[in-house]
């Protein structure tokens, strides 16, 4: 045995840039995340070379989970160019040496803020979402260590109560994104600042989610085919937002999660926000070969999977 | 800048690692770790354990190399990894004692590796989080009071989990998972 054999190549930094002990610490809060579903495990949340609040937790979860084999795609309310999407892509890549996409059917690895990709993840995908603020309960607890305990009961009394205020007061559940969920039939879960219309994508999914939250250094996950509820009263529904009448001005597409643009002297235009997708429809409508996967919305906003979005007369009985 | 390159042993435990979150995310289709056998349960306790947890065997040879790794040693009663390359009646006795967390933190429930058969003995139901309805394994080399003790001990979110290994199979049955053992048909 000689000194070089037992020396690697000079590196300035470790594999996916987190130091061994940090890794095993969020492999080991992973397993354990995926083992409880829904319930927020702590972790130590390393220093990167990016703010918190900026999606370290979802960077942490993609460092610790990501190999050289991987495809990443990393969005930001839908689109893979903005700034934030763009500066964590091209730091994993550096980091990892992993190949990165924009399409949505291609990657292993999809971190996302805010928004799940409209095209149905299959099995063996890996949804990572950044979550800015991971409990649920803060606006009928603001103190955490309250919070936990309510967990700990599953106490969510003042949640059905909140609910309950919002229907009395304006008809109607007032939540948009974040909207409180139920997971395994146990734990109440944030499901990060996804619309509502993308709530019902992580029930009964086929792909793994984790939720990772920097800052406030909690982590937690959703496995594949487990039921994930949203709040809602036996005669009053959760409601995903409407998209109807709104077309995509670059696609002529409906029924998909939508930017609204307000235009200059009033009126609004609209995009999809998945712009991954955008890029398929027009490939697709240019004559390229492109696979376009299944959606978890058809053409006529009706879910895939039939009684998820109850009352709506999409399948539900 | 050419990405950072891992070494032999951080690709090691990233394959062992990625086995252990699928097999424990779908619990009933075993995944492959780059290791079979003893040199499996030692290669999870490297890609697991460090000086900031802990860990129970019984097995001397498989102690002195999970100690190489930093982690203490401590009882079965407290060790939040554990690892039983065979699992005996003597052996159950040690697993009744093990940490199922508390509903304030039932994350500090142990993490359970035991070394079985995979294809063969026992027929099992597997059901919960992860599996689309239920699946059936076939697992041998387990002692059948295994599953009571399960039963009786676990009740999610308390409980252990844990990740059956055979040669180099890996098997995930999380707390979660409800695990029925099914006669043989006659």
């Amino acid at each position: 045995m000689t000194l070089a054999e037992l020396t690697h190549p000079r590196q300035d930094y470790s594999y996916g840039f987190l130091d061994a002990f940090a890794r095993r610490e969020l492999r080991r809060r992973i397993l354990k995340a995926i083992a409880i579903p829904g319930y927020q495990v702590p972790y130590a949340s390393r220093e990167l070379p990016i703010a918190r609040g900026w999606g370290t937790g979802g960077l942490q979860a993609t460092l610790s989970v990501a190999g050289p084999q991987d495809v990443v795609k990393v969005i930001d309310q839908g689109a893979d160019d903005s700034v934030n999407a763009a500066n964590l892509r091209r730091f994993i890549a550096r980091m990892t040496g992993v190949e990165t996409t924009t399409d949505t059917a291609r990657a292993t690895i999809i971190q996302s803020r805010h928004r799940v990709p409209e095209e149905r993840l299959a099995e063996g995908q890996l949804l990572v979402l950044q979550v800015p603020d991971p409990e649920p309960l803060r606006a009928v607890q603001p103190d955490s260590s309250q919070a936990r305990e309510m967990h700990a009961d599953a106490d969510y009394a003042q949640m059905w109560l909140s609910l309950y205020e919002q229907l009395v007061r304006f008809g109607r559940f007032m939540q948009g994104a974040s909207y409180p969920v139920i997971v395994n039939r146990r734990y109440l879960m944030s499901p990060s600042p996804i619309p509502r219309w993308d709530t019902p994508a992580l029930h009964q999914s086929a792909h793994l989610t984790i939720l990772s939250a920097g800052r406030e250094k909690r982590l937690y996950a959703v496995p594949p085919y487990t039921d994930v509820r949203p709040i809602e009263f036996d005669d009053v529904f959760f409601q995903v937002e409407d998209q109807a009448g709104r077309v995509c001005m670059i696609t002529g597409a409906a029924q998909k999660f939508m930017d609204e643009l307000p235009q200059p002297g009033g009126g609004s235009r609209f995009r999809i926000s998945d712009t991954g997708y955008v890029e398929k429809l027009l490939a697709a409508a240019r004559g390229e070969p492109t696979a376009i996967g299944p959606t978890y919305y058809d053409d006529q906003g009706r879910f895939w999977m039939p009684g998820v979005i109850r009352g709506r007369g999409d399948g539900d009985s | 800048m050419a990405a950072p390159m891992m070494s032999p042993a951080d690709a090691r435990q990233h394959a062992a690692f990625t086995a252990l979150m699928w097999a424990l995310s779908y619990p009933g289709r075993p995944a492959r770790l780059p290791a079979a056998g003893p040199d499996a349960l030692g290669l999870i306790g490297e890609t697991l354990v460090d000086l900031e947890t802990g860990f129970f065997t019984p097995d001397a040879a498989l102690a002195a190399r999970l100690a190489r790794t930093g982690g203490r040693g401590l009882p079965a009663a407290a060790a939040p990894y554990q690892f039983y390359p065979r699992l005996g009646p003597a052996e159950l006795e040690l697993l009744a004692a093990a940490p199922v967390g508390s509903h304030a933190a039932p994350d500090l429930g142990a993490t359970v590796v035991v070394g079985c058969a995979i294809g063969q003995g026992a027929r099992l139901r597997l059901s919960g989080p992860g599996i689309a309805g239920s699946c059936e394994v076939l697992v041998g080399g387990l002692p059948d009071e295994l599953w009571e003790l399960r039963a009786a001990t676990v009740r999610a979110p308390l409980g252990w989990d844990l990740f059956l290994v055979a040669g180099e199979l890996v098997l995930g049955v999380p707390r979660t998972t409800a695990v029925e053992v099914l006669p043989w048909p006659m």
